[in-house]
């Protein structure tokens, strides 16, 4: 159960991140640090219940995350080849001039 | 923890344990704290670090955890290829033009440390349940969930060539 407020607190931590940074790698961290909040649950019920198939499961969801990761760093990429910015809103607003 | 405690009873031994602080505190004390600098520090490659660090010491946690696959999974999957992605893109993307504040910093360590006290004041320490049955990693991944393995494969298979077509036709235009 402790485990569980640790895993609360990294999910806090990230939704503070979400919320006020406008750079996209430290939107992009804070998404990281959700996951890997979210999976480490997998990990504590695992270790509680004696049961391995938590363990495979925070496999299964770490390379999801991991080819996450790869696609939205390369879209940062393009977006900044592109426009030349990293800024969330900046990139809104070129969003809002296009039309 | 580096007490002799050969003479205490079964009860003290237990209250001095309890007492003590235990390498899982640790662990999520400065898991916490590197997790909140990965996103308070201004400095792309600071941030960078921090984050790696706190996944280093998440892999630590579960390694306590009795869970040496997820740790070593964890070690080698997110802090080799996320920080290395995360510092390929730093090397893409501008530098910070105005340095951080000596106050925002100092903020941003308070915020850590009162983030820190909740596993200290928590007792974090995994008690396997009476109830538990024994599934053996390999067993539980390949006769349990082998169909999900092949089809991940597909998927990350997929999206490296996505990423690879993306790219590429990026550097065409």
């Amino acid at each position: 159960m402790e485990y569980v407020i640790l895993s609360l607190v990294l999910l806090a931590i990230g939704i503070y991140g979400l919320m006020t940074k406008r750079n996209l790698l430290k939107i992009l961290i804070s998404i990281e640090i959700i996951a890997a909040a979210a999976s480490m649950n997998f990990v504590v019920f695992s270790s509680i219940l004696g049961d391995q198939l938590g363990q495979v499961f925070l496999i299964l969801a770490l390379s999801v995350d991991t080819a996450i990761t790869a696609v939205v760093i390369a879209l940062v990429l393009i977006a900044y080849r592109e426009y030349g910015i990293i800024d969330v809103w900046e990139l809104s607003k070129l969003k809002k001039s296009e039309r | 923890m580096l007490l002799d405690r050969r003479s205490l009873n079964p009860k003290e031994k237990l209250q001095r344990e309890n007492d003590m602080l235990t390498y899982e505190d640790l662990f999520a004390v400065a898991l916490v704290i590197s997790a909140f600098l990965a996103l308070h520090l201004d400095e792309t490659i600071y941030a960078i670090i921090s984050f790696a660090a706190a996944l280093t010491l998440l892999s630590g946690l579960y390694f306590l955890m009795n869970a040496p696959f997820a740790a070593i999974f964890q070690l080698i999957i997110a802090v080799g290829a996320v920080a290395v992605f995360f510092l390929a893109s730093e090397m893409l993307t501008p530098k910070k033009g105005l340095p951080q504040k000596m106050r925002g910093k100092i903020l941003g360590l308070l915020i850590a440390s009162v983030l820190a006290v909740l596993p200290l004041v928590v007792d974090l320490n995994v008690e396997a349940s009476p109830k538990s049955h024994s599934l053996f990693f390999a067993s539980a991944l390949w006769e349990y969930r082998a169909l999900d393995v092949i089809a991940q494969g597909i998927v990350v298979l997929t999206l490296a060539l996505g990423i690879v077509m993306v790219l590429k036709r990026r550097r065409g235009k």
